[in-house]
């Protein structure tokens, strides 16, 4: 009943804001402000940026909100053109969006042993702050793929359209940015286990 | 009891009044939305020129008598009339809608017998405007009419709309530009020598072998752009999109070309003889080469 | 299977439809391999907690403030207005669309877009790049609409706006642009121009209320892939094929000018 109400405000936001009613903007904004914000700071790692990069996302969708037939989800529509929004700038910036390897390596696939893996296995909950830092210490094109993926939820196919790689690619990214964030993790473990 | 008598007579003749009344009242409502149907003859000589507008309705046009044109108009109501004018081999067709005319009553639909050579001019806010098995050039401009061109060969052919879908059926050798802000264009059996599409968010689909030796652009800013090939096509492929994903299902000879080709962005290549040149570019909607 | 048959298959096993008899090879292999586990383990883990962060941060109350700001700017947000009534015709005999100012607006559109297309990046700004001209109005009909109450604006006012923005804003870029003074093309103005646009919506509404909606829409969306072609422009000046895409959305703006002239009566 809620999701319905919900739906139906948005839509009703929808309706006005192509009218050009300040409140019903902002109602949109309200309503999807966090998960623009939260994906333009995991793909750039960089909140300046991504509060340049969201204002820029919605300041796109709501100059075409006209052009929108609710033949898609609006949160659907507004998260693709925000993904897009970002693409552009780290394309600007003359940072990869995602490597070219098709194939997986065999030296990235072994498990790590340095780190005394028996003893400091990954159970339990992760610290998600430190999983935000592992994420923002990835490269880019590895984070582009990983926040896609596992975080915003986009499938293989819609990735390598969006990034303009192919659905192997894609796995094979996000499969290498999982090995590093595990890599990662277990470190900063270590070193608070260290630091005590 | 006489004024017994009277209340009654009152009563029946207020009963009598009401019922009058309504009748006169259904017979105008009919009457104003009475279709009338118009016929218009115009004798012309060879290269005439036929010109149609109408706010609201739908135009037709076919070919008939070189030495004639028909129009049958079907006003919706009396709020519209049809004025019609000729000067020699010019023909001026035109809605006149009246005070009051809403989009209902002020519908006209035409449908005309023409000349297969004449030039067409066909205008209509709502459309839709259709010509089929013509030859001679044609300008057909809507807003929101749906625009469908079959069967014609050798004509210059215009289209403009805003929101209007755009269909082109067996166009051959002609010179084709259609443009529309959001309008779907759909071109099957469509030929050059020169076909341009521009649509800003509207999808523009091809299918057909892209004729001999023709040039062919087609660029939306946002839509996307497919177009489906023989197997025996003979063109030069270039394709660009901005920032959306470009692909191609079959493989492309590859071609030295200062053109940068970015990875999943462009392509640039050749299939069979080339002998047609296929430029399509997006600024953000997607593109695709696909094989029969 | 071997701990190097898991690490070709972990992708496929984590996120696809893997094959029944490869996932129980997969089942059996983890079962007695302590490292193959802890990997499955921590992968899949990292996976569900990367999840949660899709809606963790909350951007500054600035970023709407700029937003609505930029709205407002642009036209996008504006006053209540009622809705349109029937529509109404005027009882003359037809007679064409006076507001002749409208064409001279869209030749400058084209104009612009062409100047733009026309520059080459490299190029200084004071030796090989003249300003376009202003472009000469001239009325397009003879007869004014009676029934129309609403002022047309000079062309001198209105119909040069586009390109002798040009023209002034070139230099005044060329000077402030620190390292590219020499070679920085000149900003041309992000094309829609309010006060144009919106002396088009308020002749609309005049003579045609219930299209208004539709031409606004569409005003909306030609402006919005001007401004967005025209950012990426400001991003790579030197992309003479994102510059034809700017002088596209111009043609597309100019275009919905000269259906509205065509349509509108």
């Amino acid at each position: 009943m809620t999701d319905q109400k919900q739906r139906i405000t948005e839509a009703e936001a929808i309706e006005q804001a192509k009218q050009g009613h300040e409140p019903a903007f902002e109602i949109l904004y309200n309503l999807h402000k966090r998960r623009v914000y939260s994906l333009c700071l995991r793909m750039v790692s960089n909140p300046a940026q991504a509060e340049d990069l969201a204002q820029e996302a919605f300041l796109q969708l709501f100059r075409k909100i006209g052009t929108f037939r609710g033949e898609s989800a609006f949160s659907t529509w507004l998260h693709r053109m925000t993904v897009n929004v970002v693409l552009m700038q780290l394309r600007k910036k003359g940072l990869p969006v995602v490597s070219l390897e098709e194939t997986l390596e065999a030296d990235d696939e072994s498990p790590r042993k340095e780190f005394g893996t028996k003893d400091l296995k990954l159970t339990g909950s992760i610290d998600r702050l430190q999983l935000q830092r592992a994420i923002d210490k990835l490269p880019p094109g590895y984070r582009t793929v990983f926040v896609l993926h596992d975080v915003e939820g986009f499938e293989h196919n819609e990735i390598a359209e969006m990034v303009g790689c192919s659905i192997g690619n894609s796995k094979s990214q996000l499969h290498k940015a999982r090995l590093k964030l595990r890599d990662f993790l277990k470190f900063m473990r270590a070193e608070k286990a260290k630091t005590g | 009891m006489a004024g017994q008598q009277g209340a009654g007579l009152l009563e029946t003749r207020i009963h009598s009044t009401i019922v009058v009344t309504l009748v006169v009242a259904t017979c105008l409502a009919s009457a104003a939305l009475a279709e009338t149907k118009k016929e218009y003859r115009f004798t012309v000589g060879p290269n005439a020129n036929i010109s149609v507008d109408t706010q609201y309705g739908g135009i037709s046009v076919h070919p008939g008598s070189s030495t004639e044109v028909v129009v049958t108009a079907i006003l919706k109501s009396d709020s519209v009339e049809v004025d019609q004018q000729q000067n020699g081999n010019r023909i001026e067709i035109a809605s006149h809608l009246l005070q009051g005319a809403t989009e209902k009553t002020g519908q006209v639909n035409y449908e005309l017998l023409i000349p297969a050579d004449a030039t067409l001019s066909l205008h209509s806010s709502t459309g839709p405007l259709s010509a089929d098995h013509l030859q001679g050039d044609m300008t057909l401009e809507g807003t929101d009419a749906a625009v469908n061109i079959s069967n014609v060969e050798n004509g210059h052919v215009h289209v403009r709309t805003m929101r209007g879908p755009i269909t082109l059926t067996n166009v051959r050798n002609g010179h084709v530009e259609i443009a529309s802000i959001s309008g779907n264009m759909q071109m099957k059996a469509v030929t050059g020598p020169v076909v341009q599409a521009n649509s800003g968010s509207g999808k523009i689909s091809y299918d057909g072998d892209f004729g001999l030796s023709g040039d062919y652009k087609f660029t939306t800013h946002s839509g996307d752009i497919e177009a489906l090939v023989p197997q025996d096509v003979s063109a030069d492929f270039r394709a660009h999109s901005m920032v959306g994903r470009v692909q191609h299902d079959f493989p492309l000879q590859s071609k030295h070309s200062r053109f940068p080709v970015e990875l999943g962005r462009s392509f640039f290549g050749s299939a069979g003889k080339a002998a047609s040149e296929v430029v399509l570019r997006s600024f953000s909607g997607r593109i695709r080469l696909k094989q029969h | 299977m071997t701990c190097s048959d898991v690490q070709q298959l972990l992708p496929e096993l984590l996120d696809g439809a893997p094959d029944a008899a490869f996932q129980a090879a997969f089942d059996s292999h983890v079962e007695t391999c302590p490292d193959c586990a802890g990997l499955v383990s921590d992968l899949k883990l990292i996976t569900s907690q990367a999840h949660d962060l899709a809606e963790t941060d909350e951007p500054p109350t600035r970023v709407w403030v700029n937003i609505a700001a930029q709205l407002r700017a642009e036209g996008l947000i504006r006053e209540e207005e009622t809705a349109p009534g029937p529509v109404l015709v005027p009882s003359s005999p037809r007679r064409r669309w006076s507001a002749w100012w409208l064409a001279p607006v869209a030749a400058a559109l084209l104009a612009a877009g062409s100047y733009v297309v026309s520059h080459k990046s490299a190029q200084p700004i004071a030796q090989n790049v003249p300003p376009p001209q202003p472009v000469q109005s001239a009325p397009m009909q003879s007869a004014p609409v009676e029934s129309a109450k609403t002022d047309i604006p000079t062309p001198s006012s209105t119909s040069v706006v586009a390109s002798s923005r040009v023209a002034e804003q070139g230099p005044q870029e060329v000077a402030t642009k620190s390292g590219h003074s020499a070679s920085a093309p000149p900003r041309v103005v992000s094309a829609p121009s309010s006060k144009e646009d919106q002396q088009f919506l308020s002749m609309v509404s005049t003579l045609a209320p219930s299209s208004r909606a539709t031409y606004e829409n569409q005003l909306q969306v030609v402006n919005a892939d001007i401004q967005e072609t025209q950012a990426y422009v400001d991003q790579n000046p030197g992309d003479a094929d994102a510059r034809q895409h700017l002088m596209d959305a111009y043609q597309q703006k100019a275009l919905l000018y000269q259906i509205a002239m065509d349509r509108i009566q």
